[in-house]
């Protein structure tokens, strides 16, 4: 039945309340890679990238029946469903940016891993400080710094996925940039 | 847009292929594990249901054939406990059963259900022969609902 890749979301949801493992399969395939990376750029850990994934599709699993194509797209849908659960997590985590330098904050570490080639360090340098001060965004900033410049949405999609107005999006994503730049100087700064 | 934001953007875009693409796949593996178990309760669930109302229906249609019953002495409490205790032993629990009505007055009906079915009440199964039938009796309360189960030796 699921042989063909072009069910709908609609579809596979309603498949799934009924118990249906290959749609669930399907549509956990489908959006897997969304939701940890957006876990994943919002923590910084993949530890809880890899937990709030789980529970994402865990809450699916329960509450599938519920979901309603009128009220907005699964995309979005999951999106929402993922943002409590990474929130949530930083809650627990508080205080959030002292934990920016730990031993345990791991994705640096494995994203530097196995890049020896000196002529890369620099930028790696450069992209473990960008992603420092991603994560040290406020959290409204850094979702849409996190949806529209690390996981390509555009303003619509953003804004539904975080059920706010698109202009709402941009003066964010105005601002974020603004701050995101303001650290990126203050850090070469003092790198010099 | 100036050079500033230009250089931002190519360093998001570098921070964004530089990223894991998936979840690692023991999260998939588990999540399937939680669903079939999750599907294994909810076919349970929907098998009992089904048997309770069946039953319900074939009392219902004896009572109507045989016609009424000569009235007895009416039950003190106490006997229909006793009644019910010695009629619920050797039953498992079904989940869920708790939550309901203490039994007063029991029927037990033979039924041929799903090995699988089992499982979900704590009898060890063979995975092998999880679709296999059995023939089990199922214990029904006064309220016609399932609660408890047993093999057919």
């Amino acid at each position: 039945m699921l042989e063909s890749p072009s069910h709908s979301d609609d579809d596979l949801l309603r498949l799934i309340s009924k118990g249906h493992e290959p749609a669930f399969v399907q549509f956990y395939r489908k959006h897997q890679r969304a939701v940890y990376r957006f876990a994943l750029h919002m923590s910084g850990k993949t530890e809880i990238a890899e937990e709030v994934t789980q529970e994402v599709f865990m809450t699916v699993i329960g509450v599938a029946k519920q979901y309603d194509s009128k009220r907005g797209s699964a995309a979005s849908y999951l999106y929402g469903i993922t943002r409590n659960f990474v929130l949530r997590s930083l809650e627990r985590e508080r205080p959030y940016a002292t934990a920016l330098d730990d031993a345990d904050n791991d994705h640096g570490a494995s994203l530097a891993s196995g890049h020896d080639l000196l002529s890369e360090l620099t930028r790696n340098q450069q992209v473990e400080s960008l992603r420092k001060a991603v994560l040290a965004l406020p959290p409204a900033y850094r979702e849409v710094v996190v949806l529209c410049d690390l996981n390509e949405m555009d303003y619509a999609q953003a804004a539904e996925a975080l059920g706010c107005a698109i202009g709402t999006i941009r003066s964010r994503l105005h601002r974020a940039r603004a701050l995101l730049m303001e650290k990126m100087r203050a850090a070469e700064r003092c790198a010099v | 847009m100036n050079a500033d934001e230009r250089e931002l953007l190519d360093g998001l875009q570098a921070l964004s292929s530089d990223a894991p693409y998936q979840a690692p796949a023991y999260v998939e593996d588990r999540l399937l594990t939680e669903f079939r178990r999750r599907s294994k309760l909810r076919r349970a669930r929907a098998w009992m249901s089904a048997a309770s109302v069946g039953a319900v229906a074939a009392t219902i249609a004896v009572l109507l054939w045989i016609g009424p019953l000569a009235p007895r002495h009416a039950a003190s409490p106490a006997d229909a406990t006793a009644m019910a205790d010695e009629t619920t032993a050797g039953f498992y629990p079904l989940p869920d059963a708790e939550a309901l009505p203490p039994v007063e007055s029991a029927m037990v009906v033979r039924v041929q259900m799903p090995m699988a079915s089992l499982e979900l009440i704590g009898f060890p199964i063979n995975q092998d022969r999880a679709s296999d039938r059995v023939e089990a009796e199922v214990l029904l309360g006064q309220d016609g609902l399932a609660r408890g189960v047993r093999l057919v030796e």
